[in-house]
């Protein structure tokens, strides 16, 4: 592809074979979404496991009532044997203008709660881990798809060249691991870039950020002589776009260097501002996408830890201890991207694959237990910031909190939903992939208008 | 967009009721051509809102909304989009109907419309899907049939023409007025040719001695002598693998369970790619190797990786027909294809065929041993069962013996606690420990102790506690017992032990437990540990783990215990080493058809679909394939040389690899949605070829690496730019601004001396020492390494037809900083001053000729010794800055 094709298919918008065979530095260049967006960025918060929704943000006092007793109705279909419903060991209480009821386990989160519009009737395909975050990552159950943070990427291009667009962080690996973030069939520029968070120093965060032996001086020279080297190949070579890409990539590089040393080390922030962060990986993590988001990256990703925490089969008492470990990050990092001036311009989404049963669930051979299976027909994901309007519930479960029956989301409606807030027809982003146009919401998916700003 | 409601009112109130003779109008002319030409689109996946299926919903209209106006032709939706006279909408998409039809609609809108209410709705009636002529027309459902080569005009380029393949770019390129750009020489095409066929750069021996031989074979000899080399089907392998979503592990839930037999897959693909396995064979030993007979079986076997390594079913389907046949039978799961002849029919055809088959291991060993394994192997996990059953019996019958001491060690407790004397006669001490440790928290989450501290707090008589200490024991024990029958009623609930185990069986069914408080009760007393993320439960008092009950157990049970581990340690020490083997596949024992899942919707089953080959692709309606599984019909259906895809797929497979696009950009997708040919003469020849040459890939490498358009330099010809910008014709040879991820760690090892060169073996990690070709490395289906992501790797979770190339800071930062890098420079300076001395304008000669096959210029020459001259760091670290430069110019990680 010569230059000018290259620009040309950028500057025709998309669904027009754009952007494959050879690709460079300029994919990340910002472009513009359909319509004006609400939010530029993205931070998606990913409580991997399951959150419960019974015993967060949607509280269901029929549980108490019928607490120890089978769920009135005919049996359902539930991912294991399920017994009798359950109440929830925590107490829900009104808060703010909305008086929107939330758990004593968030009790951060809830006095922001006005800024926040809870979802209480998702659904989604999958019992199991694995295709339901395959669901939630990339719109579909199969992995090979690109993940969300792939197409708010290519849809949008970055701000920061310095950086890369899509960024996630998880300890270690979450569940399925890379092929939750992979871009799929597009490419590589628009793969999340993979930070494990258990360390600190930005130089264990990101492979060969630093060189550990030059001194910056002679690294300058070095470039200074890479690039002699390659101007005269490329005058031998001719013309060429991706040939001059190549060349270009080792000043970018060089460039991120210092950028990423500086945004990925958040011992930068004050101490007062680190605190409140400080109390777990997933809080670090709040903060690094705090950082991120406002050095233009475009979508942040943080799951909340290794495997599968939030998956209570056991004991749903253990969601007070994530919860502990949850609620002042995510409160901090709304009070932060409000006193930054970026709380308006990100979307935040608080998710999880999906929720848990009303039912206590024994696990068969353990047979004895306190915890809730995994439960597609109805759970709960939070939204906040740019586009969304606070302080609304939208949708509901039925009287236990088993299955959503009024204004039911399911997961392609909250994906054409972000891209709404960024500025997308989701029906409308398109890649063209093996002869045909792929979307992330696939041939489904609708706006939820009714919680927009 | 908003919806239309008003459609709806518009819609009923113009359209009439049909009588006898519009109804006969409408059902032999009308809904047939709804049916072929808008079902696909229009009927459950309602497309724009719009269903064409049922006289309901087509009253509705769709979100655009109403499809017709009564009457009034001009003014319906429906007319415009078929004359292609709306702005927007122009159906079908795909192509315009005949003139005839548009009449019929546009007449059946004017005589009002009228759609009567069918008998059954038309919607899932696939299994009568018929694929039409006209379908079958399409060009590459067409035999391949050989064109005869295009004479040229000497003027036009005749000259330039090496081999029949450039007469047919030439001809193309006459038309089109380009004139083709001239030969770029021999360095470079030796450079192009080694790094396609090999992955690996030329030696500078190499280039010398080519570029010496003037022999009018001299390019014929280097072809040979590389396709003769056993690391060209380490490349050409591995591009099948990126097909074959090839990796060493399973996409389990939460893990990465490795598959240390699937590197013998890779290790069949290698070796038929070296020994030229013919293409026919080798299509059919990876879809039905197990099922040919005995003799041609044996050396065909490790193909079924390619079915056996990823998921099942579906993914089989999808794969199969795309790989192998550029058909994107997938799309049909849920609804016919919208746009290829592909009936939702046909692909539960083929699902019947992948789901009569078994995932198994054809080992790789005597019969004997693998019985000796296997049996041994049962016998353990029987043993490991027994000892496991006995000792949760003990566990459980020692928590029952204990909890009747209960108010003797909650006395014991306060006897402690209290610096009393403490009773202890049949007191055990570390029981009473626990009993310490656990009574002096007071904080419980439930209020079955609450009495016992608040007496605590009274400055209690002995007399007060023993009574309290009672009470306990009689609650203690009724909870315990309560437990019990818990787990007895869920025990029979489940069907007992085979019930538990059943995954369907634990699913419906419904089972009691204690309350929650009474539950935190009981885990504090006979429970084991719980730790999930920070949230701990220590063991209960009077819980004893496995390891720990041999105390407890006295006289013949104790010995009995001891017999069993004795009996389990012998059988352990007996079990013979893993026997290798191919991950294979097997006909079920009962063969099945498939039933159409409607919508996709595995609970909503249609039409039992016979097992069978697409329907396009067969003369007539296809004939069910009756032999097993059918999966040996399926595969010779398609390695066949009537079949017009398989060989034009491959060819164009092949081509794609050495001009970074094929004939047929979407090599994938030869269906309607896929991009045409641009040079079908061309394709249909190589195809013609391949099947002449007995299917030899190796023929079809030569015929292409021999040709001028191969040689041709990277410069674009006047006028190319404007008249072919894309270069589909290839006026000049196409750049690649960086090589793929394996070249480009293998080319580095070369030129540094550390490659190990060894063929084939188990997969092992990227790592420092690791030298072995990137080929070997292991391929994680969840933790894919940094660097194969960095380097475009593909997602090893799905069929990969083409990598696209990714350059930025992060690959830049890989050059500047990576301590491979900074290794392999120490190595190449090693190297060279080892083969060139120490003099500084010698070792910059021989890195130059190391790279990039030649020497430098006066210039490049000064600014090597200018630079290490003037380097701080001086002596080695100088030479590695340098080096480390020369190995990320765009010269040695580019092919021009």
């Amino acid at each position: 592809m010569n230059r000018r094709t290259f620009f040309e298919t950028l500057g025709g918008g998309f669904g027009m074979a754009a952007l494959q065979g050879v690709l460079q530095g300029a994919p990340s260049l910002v472009r513009q979404p359909h319509f004006a967006p609400k939010a530029k960025h993205v931070i998606f918060l990913f409580l991997n496991g399951g959150m419960s929704q019974v015993d967060t943000f949607d509280p269901k006092p029929a549980l108490a009532k019928y607490d120890g007793q089978p769920m009135p109705g005919p049996k359902i279909k539930t991912d294991r044997a399920s017994g009798s419903l359950m109440r929830s060991p925590w107490s829900f209480q009104k808060y703010g203008q909305s008086g929107i009821e939330v758990s004593e386990i968030f009790p951060h989160v809830a006095k922001r709660i006005d800024d926040f519009c809870v979802v209480r009737s998702m659904y989604t395909d999958s019992g199991n881990h694995g295709p339901s975050l395959q669901i939630m990552n990339c719109g579909h159950q199969l992995p090979g798809r690109p993940s969300m943070g792939s197409w708010v990427t290519y849809g949008l291009g970055t701000e920061n060249q310095n950086l890369p667009g899509f960024v996630v962080l998880c300890p270690g690996f979450p569940v399925l691991g890379a092929s939750l973030w992979s871009s799929g069939y597009m490419p590589s520029i628009f793969n999340g870039v993979h930070i494990q968070n258990a360390e600190i120093e930005p130089e264990k965060l990101i492979h060969n950020l630093r060189n550990a032996e030059l001194t910056p001086t002679d690294q300058q020279r070095q470039l200074a002589l890479l690039d002699k080297l390659n101007r005269k190949f490329l005058a031998r070579a001719g013309a060429d776009t991706g040939l001059e890409a190549a060349v270009a990539s080792m000043e970018s590089a060089y460039r991120l260097q210092s950028e990423a040393t500086e945004v990925f080390d958040i011992r930068k922030e004050p101490a007062a501002v680190r605190e409140r962060y400080d109390i777990s990986d997933f809080g670090r993590g709040c903060l690094m996408a705090l950082r991120l988001v406002e050095k233009g990256v475009r979508m942040v990703q943080v799951y909340y830890g290794n495997f599968q925490p939030w998956d209570s089969h056991d004991d749903i008492r253990v969601h007070a201890k994530l919860a502990q470990k949850t609620d002042g990050a995510i409160a901090a990092l709304v009070d932060d991207l409000k006193s930054r001036g970026l709380f308006d311009e990100t979307l935040i989404l608080v998710a999880s694959e999906f929720g848990r049963t009303p039912m206590i669930q024994n696990s068969g051979l353990e047979k004895l237990g306190q915890g809730r299976d995994h439960n597609t027909p109805g759970f709960t994901v939070l939204l906040a910031g740019g586009g969304i309007k606070g302080g609304t519930t939208y949708g509901a479960t039925d009287d236990f909190g088993f299955a959503a029956v009024e204004k039911r989301t399911h997961v392609h409606d909250l994906h054409a939903t972000m891209l709404h807030c960024l500025g997308f027809d989701h029906t409308k982003l398109t890649y063209r992939h093996a002869g045909r146009d792929f979307r992330l919401t696939d041939v489904h998916g609708n706006v939820i208008r009714d919680i927009l700003a | 967009m908003r919806f239309l409601p008003a459609a709806i009112a518009i819609g009923a109130s113009v359209c009439m009721a049909a009588t006898e003779d519009q109804s006969e109008f409408f059902e032999s002319k009308i809904r047939p051509l709804l049916a072929k030409e808008c079902y696909a689109c229009h009927t459950q996946t309602a497309m724009g809102g719009l269903r064409l299926d049922s006289r309901e919903s087509f009253l509705q209209g769709g979100k655009s909304g109403a499809a017709v106006v009564a009457g009034k032709p001009d003014d319906s939706l429906l007319i415009q989009a078929v004359r292609r006279t709306h702005a927007r909408l122009k159906m079908p998409p795909t192509a315009p109907l005949a003139a005839g039809d548009v009449e019929l609609l546009v007449d059946w809108v004017r005589r009002g419309a009228a759609y009567p209410e069918a008998k059954t709705a038309a919607a899932v009636a696939t299994s009568e899907y018929t694929v039409t002529p006209n379908q079958r027309s399409f060009w590459s459902f067409q035999p391949v049939r050989k064109p005869a080569v295009p004479a040229l005009a000497a003027a036009k380029g005749a000259a330039a023409a090496r081999t029949p393949i450039d007469h047919f770019l030439l001809a193309r390129l006459a038309v089109a007025g380009i004139a083709p750009s001239p030969d770029a020489g021999r360095r470079t095409w030796l450079r192009r040719a080694t790094l396609s066929l090999t992955g690996l750069p030329p030696t500078p021996e190499e280039v010398d001695a080519f570029l010496r031989d003037t022999s009018p074979k001299a390019y014929e000899t280097v072809v040979e002598r590389l396709l003769a080399s056993p690391h060209y089907g380490e490349r050409w392998g591995r591009h099948w693998l990126d097909l074959a979503r090839y990796s060493d592990g399973q996409l389990a839930a939460g893990t990465d369970t490795p598959f240390p037999n699937a590197f013998r897959y890779r290790d069949w693909v290698v070796e038929a790619f070296n020994k030229d396995m013919p293409y026919d064979r080798f299509v059919t030993a990876q879809i039905a190797a197990d099922l040919l007979p005995a003799g041609e079986r044996e050396p065909l076997l490790g193909g079924l990786g390619f079915q056996a390594l990823g998921s099942r079913g579906d993914d089989q389907v999808d794969v199969t027909t795309k790989v192998f046949l550029g058909l994107t039978v997938g799309c049909a799961q849920c609804h016919d294809h919208k746009y290829d002849p592909i009936p939702t029919r046909d692909y539960y055809s083929l699902l019947g065929v992948f789901r009569s088959s078994q995932i198994s291991q054809h080992p790789l060993a005597l019969e004997a041993d693998v019985k000796r394994y296997e049996g041994q192997k049962k016998r353990i996990d029987a043993m490991k069962e027994t000892i496991d059953d006995f000792l949760q019996l003990q566990q459980k019958l020692l928590v029952d013996t204990l909890a009747r001491h209960t108010a003797r060690y909650m006395i014991a407790t306060w006897q402690t606690l209290n610096s009393r004397t403490v009773d202890n006669a049949g007191i055990d001490a570390e029981t009473l420990q626990r009993w310490v440790g656990y009574l002096k928290n007071p904080e419980r989450e439930h209020p079955y102790l609450n009495s016992w501290f608040a007496l605590m707090k009274q400055n209690p008589t002995e007399e007060q506690v023993r009574a309290e200490a009672a009470r306990y024991q009689t609650f203690a024990l009724k909870l315990i017992d309560d437990a019990k029958e818990v787990e007895d009623k869920n025990y029979v609930a489940f069907g007992g032990r085979k019930g538990i185990k059943n995954e369907a069986t634990r699913q419906y069914t419904n089972i009691v437990s204690l309350s929650a408080l009474e539950f935190y009760q009981w885990r504090e007393l006979a429970a084991g540990p719980f730790n999930v993320d920070g949230y701990r439960a220590p063991a209960g008092v009077y819980y004893y783990a496995a390891k720990e009950l041999d105390r407890w157990l006295g006289g013949n049970v104790l010995e009995h215990l001891k017999q069993l581990r004795a009996e389990l340690a012998a059988l352990e020490k007996d079990m013979p080493p893993a026997y290798p083997f191919f991950h294979s596949l097997k006909d079920a024992d009962k063969p099945a058809d498939a039933r159409i899942a409607i919508r996709g919707d595995a609970k909503n089953l249609g039409a039992v679909a016979p097992r069978a080959f697409l329907e396009v692709l067969s003369p007539g309606k296809p004939e069910p394939f009756r032999e097993g599984s059918g999966r040996l019909q399926l595969a010779r259906a398609i390695a066949s040389s009537s079949n017009p895809l398989t060989a034009r797929v491959i060819v164009n497979r092949l081509w794609q690899q050495h001009f970074g696009q094929g004939i047929v950009r979407s090599t994938s997708n030869f269906g309607q949605m896929g991009e045409r040919p641009s040079n079908p003469e061309l394709l249909d020849y190589l195809a013609a070829r391949l099947v002449e040459s007995g299917w030899s890939l190796k023929a079809i490498q030569r015929e292409i690496v021999l040709s001028a358009a191969y040689s041709a330099s990277t410069q674009t010809p006047a006028r190319a730019a404007e008249a072919d910008p894309d270069n589909r014709l290839l006026s000049h040879f196409p750049a690649r601004p960086r090589l793929d991820m394996e070249s480009l760690r293998d080319s580095v090892l070369a030129v540094t001396g550390k490659l190990n060169r060894a063929v084939g073996g188990p997969s092992q990690p990227i790592a420092d020492g690791n030298h072995r070709r990137s080929l070997y490395l292991t391929v994680s289906r969840t933790r894919l390494d940094p660097t194969f992501v960095l380097f475009d790797f593909p997602d090893a979770n799905a069929t990969a037809e083409q990598r696209p190339v990714t350059i930025g800071p992060l690959q830049g930062l890989f050059f500047l900083n990576s301590p491979f890098i900074a290794r392999q420079a120490d190595a190449l300076n090693e190297r060279v001053q080892c083969e060139a001395g120490e003099a500084v304008p010698a070792r910059i000669e021989r890195a130059y000729k190391l790279l990039y096959g030649r020497a430098p210029d006066a210039g490049e020459l000064k600014l090597g010794i200018e630079y290490l001259a003037a380097s701080s760091a001086g002596g080695n670290a100088g030479w590695r800055q340098y080096l480390q430069a020369l190995l990320g110019s765009a010269e040695f990680t580019s092919v021009n």
